[in-house]
């Protein structure tokens, strides 16, 4: 048995999640604060990343400097992300440096400096960030698939939009900070080694006194698919390819799951077989389950030479295709058995276990057990998995490519 | 946590780090062999035969080799360096046993002429699709300008025209050569007994025969050349920098280490707070790389092209005055504290701790305790490090760049 989630809620609503592990001598947090790139308001796309990087450059009584130093004195394996609707910043360290940890943490969330001249590079940081995606058309195609599948706000880009990053101003970013730094609306979560009780009193100290302030915003998801193409003169032509399917929440969750793990789950899955064991399509081949709060799809990757695009596009879709003609109880058996063995490889490190509980909780209201899971995946049978894809086939792609040559949908 | 080591009468090594509070358990066959004990005729030979490892044995077709990783929930994979090969697995405890014999069956492959011609294409794409990913490639390079003739200059890929031109009866001879039990070492780590993971490894493997391997071993500190290339794709100036470090068998490897964070970390290092703090560049990061008798220091760094020659203004600064006035105490105690946080949360993951298990064994012959790695960083000084600094100089790098236009 795996040991169960504790949830504390603030008075001011800001919740606490901690999900205790035995024998691990570390600790790793993360704050989801409600900031992310879908819920700042429009011509302001890419001002999460500048934020991100600003708050870390000085807080409370500590110069930019010094709040680095103390941060890396204290051994901190730091990440900071942005998602659609948060700002995620935390950390993973030795278990007996989280109070000091949190301490810092709560300067930089709360009182952050916000100096003009620092502002000034945070936001040059970020305008290069986006200029060097152009280098990278692997990761170019994940967020124009992103950009393509989910509407409006929901699927703007992280790294943001140049005119608008370039036009940010310093007064308005602070401003944007202390509209959108709602604690109230905050998630705090943690995982390893630590005290619950004490973490929880320590985090009603730091942030409690923080008033709500705003309210959660409301997305269409209205869903067209549909083309695009980039011309790039690369090596490959990277292609990717997204079709709506359901959310966690939903009743069908793990069937959709078994049969995206029966396409690409390892390497005796379909997707490998078809296009790189049989055929030599491919070196980069893959799919996986992606969802925000309000959609949820099924993404696929693929980069080779411009001469194999056409037929590595039509071989996909075509297995994308073929799962609705049947899957086998030895697919459903190795589907399940990689689920179940990649949930407990991840419930090693603290680092996972308190992001998942995070997003878990973001999503659904509450962090799903690894009991709970793996009884779930468990259940699963071919005539649930065929029910739902009769129900549910994956089609209606958006499809996205960047290369050399475009291919024929 | 409890090591244990055996040797087979054929040479090939078994050691284990059993942590019996662990719920998975993960296994390595690391083979000391990589691109630079290839003769350029048969070039990306060994990242080849990594792949063509996956495609079965005279008993076990393709397919059924990735059925069998699939049905016990294997999370598995290889990966080919310079000077390594190395196949590895994490699974339930439950399966451990599974997992290894099935390695152990797939070292010893069939290396059939379908496979091999159908796999060309494959490896042909991963050469191209690295040609995509500029800070690969930049490294890749580099590695061959700053290593020149020495061996380590060998690109592990190879080339388009050195895979059309490789037969699988090269392949084959480099394998008899190669993959002889005294140059491979079981490593394992995690939740498992150790005692029937030998038993079942001595009928397994038992009957490998042995072959003489060797290697050049020499060191190198590097051609100190300069190229800069124009690709007219690219928007970013790409930066690869290589200058001579410590070899892996040199005690003062932690203080090399170290030596590298306090220069190049991410974060709150010199070239952070000169670099990218001030947003001349968006990445700056120098490591150490300590290989088998040689060593390299390397950095890769992204700037916009204007910025190119004042980045390297400010990185020769650095260097000149790390390698004149060494480093602060203040500066080694956060380096340690990171890199000590750093070994923490690695080895809290069996597939972490294997690794470094694996490389410790295969590169010194010996098994070294978490404890005692913590001891020896802890007691690295200012004094050594300022050795290093001078000794090892990071002003005699090799660079190599791409970006859209030269400079």
């Amino acid at each position: 048995m795996t040991k169960r989630t504790e949830i504390f809620r603030l008075s001011n609503g800001m919740t606490v999640i901690g999900e205790p592990m035995d024998s691990v001598g570390s600790v790793a947090f993360d704050f989801f604060l409600p900031a992310g790139v879908s819920v700042i308001p429009q011509g302001l796309c890419g001002v999460s990343m500048v934020i991100k990087d600003w708050i870390f450059r000085g807080a409370g009584e500590n110069s930019s400097r010094k709040l680095t130093d103390k941060l890396d004195s204290l051994g901190l394996h730091r990440g900071e992300k942005v998602d659609s609707k948060h700002i995620i910043v935390g950390a993973a360290l030795e278990a007996g440096n989280i109070t000091e940890a949190l301490n810092l943490y709560a300067d930089i969330i709360l009182r952050p400096r916000l100096e003009a001249d620092q502002f000034d590079f945070s936001k040059q940081l970020a305008l290069a960030e986006l200029e060097g995606l152009n280098d990278d058309p692997r990761q170019k195609t994940s967020l124009k698939l992103r950009e393509h599948f989910y509407p409006g706000p929901l699927g703007r880009s992280p790294l943001g939009i140049k005119n608008e990053l370039e036009s940010l101003t310093a007064e308005k970013t602070a401003e944007l900070i202390g509209e959108y730094f709602d604690i109230s609306r905050a998630i705090f979560s943690i995982a390893g080694k630590y005290d619950f009780e004490k973490i929880c009193t320590q985090i009603e100290t730091l942030f409690g006194s923080e008033k709500t302030k705003s309210k959660s915003p409301v997305f269409e998801t209205d869903y067209t698919p549909g083309y695009a193409y980039e011309k790039y003169d690369g090596a490959q032509v990277h292609i990717g390819l997204m079709c709506p399917t359901v959310g966690p929440e939903h009743e069908s969750y793990y069937d959709v799951r078994v049969a995206v793990a029966i396409l690409s789950g390892g390497m005796s899955a379909r997707l490998f077989t078809e296009v790189r064991e049989k055929r030599g399509l491919c070196y980069a081949i893959g799919a996986g389950y992606k969802c925000i709060k309000e959609m949820a799809g099924v993404s696929c990757y693929a980069g080779t030479t411009p001469e194999k695009a056409q037929e590595t596009y039509d071989v996909i879709i075509a297995e994308f295709g073929r799962l609705v003609a049947g899957i086998s109880e030895e697919e459903l058996a190795r589907a399940k058995a990689g689920l179940k063995s990649a949930l407990v490889m991840q419930s090693e490190s603290s680092s996972a276990r308190s992001i998942n509980a995070g997003n878990d909780y973001h999503i659904l209201g509450r962090v799903r057990s690894l009991d709970e899971i793996k009884e779930q995946i468990e259940n699963v049978t071919i005539e649930s998995v065929m029910k739902f894809l009769r129900e549910n086939p994956f089609e209606k792609f958006t499809v996205v490519t960047i290369g050399s040559k475009e291919i024929k949908i | 946590m409890k090591f244990k080591q055996k040797t087979l009468d054929n040479g090939l090594t078994i050691i284990g780090e059993v942590n019996a509070s662990a719920v998975s358990a993960s296994v390595g066959f690391f083979t000391r062999t990589g691109s630079r004990d290839e003769m350029p005729e048969v070039s990306g030979v060994s990242h080849f035969l990594e792949h063509m490892l996956f495609k079965g044995t005279d008993n076990l077709a393709a397919l059924e080799v990735n059925e069998a990783f699939d049905k016990i929930g294997a999370q598995f994979n290889a990966f080919t360096s310079w000077e390594n090969t190395v196949y590895y697995a994490a699974v339930l405890p439950e399966y451990l046993a599974d997992v290894t014999t099935l390695w152990a069956k797939l070292m010893r492959p069939r290396l059939g002429d379908d496979d091999f011609n159908m796999e060309k294409n494959v490896i042909k794409e991963e050469i191209a699709m690295y040609k995509d990913t500029p800070q690969f490639e930049v490294l890749d390079q580099c590695f061959s300008l700053h290593f020149g003739d020495h061996p380590c200059g060998n690109s592990v890929l190879g080339t388009n025209e050195s895979i059309d031109a490789l037969t699988s009866g090269q392949m084959r001879d480099y394998f008899n050569r190669r993959y002889s039990p005294g140059n491979i070492t079981v490593a394992l780590a995690g939740n498992f007994e150790f005692e029937k993971i030998c038993d079942l490894l001595a009928s397994a493997c038992g009957d490998w025969k042995p072959q003489q391997t060797d290697r050049v071993r020499d060191y190198f500190a590097g051609t100190r050349k300069k190229e800069c290339v124009v690709k007219e794709n690219l928007v970013r100036e790409h930066i690869c920098l290589i200058s001579p470090s410590v070899s892996y068998q040199d005690e003062r490897v932690f203080a090399a280490s170290l030596f590298g964070m306090i220069v190049g970390d991410d974060t709150g290092s010199r070239m952070f707070w000169e670099l990218v703090d001030t947003a001349i560049a968006e990445t700056a990061s120098l490591q150490c790389e300590a290989m088998d008798g040689v060593g390299v220091f390397y950095s890769y760094i992204r700037t916009s092209p204007g910025a190119a020659d004042k980045v390297m203004g400010i990185v020769e600064k650095i260097f000149t005055d790390v390698i004149k006035n060494g480093v602060s105490e203040d500066e080694l105690q956060k380096a340690k504290n990171k890199m000590l946080s750093n070994i923490t949360i690695k080895n809290e993951v069996p597939m972490g701790r294997l690794i470094e298990l694996g490389f410790n064994w295969v590169y010194m012959d010996k098994y070294v305790a978490v404890a005692e790695e913590v001891k020896k960083i802890k007691a690295v000084t200012t004094a050594d490090v300022a050795e290093i600094a001078r000794e090892f100089s990071l002003m005699g790098y090799s660079r190599y760049s791409i970006g859209p236009k030269s400079r």
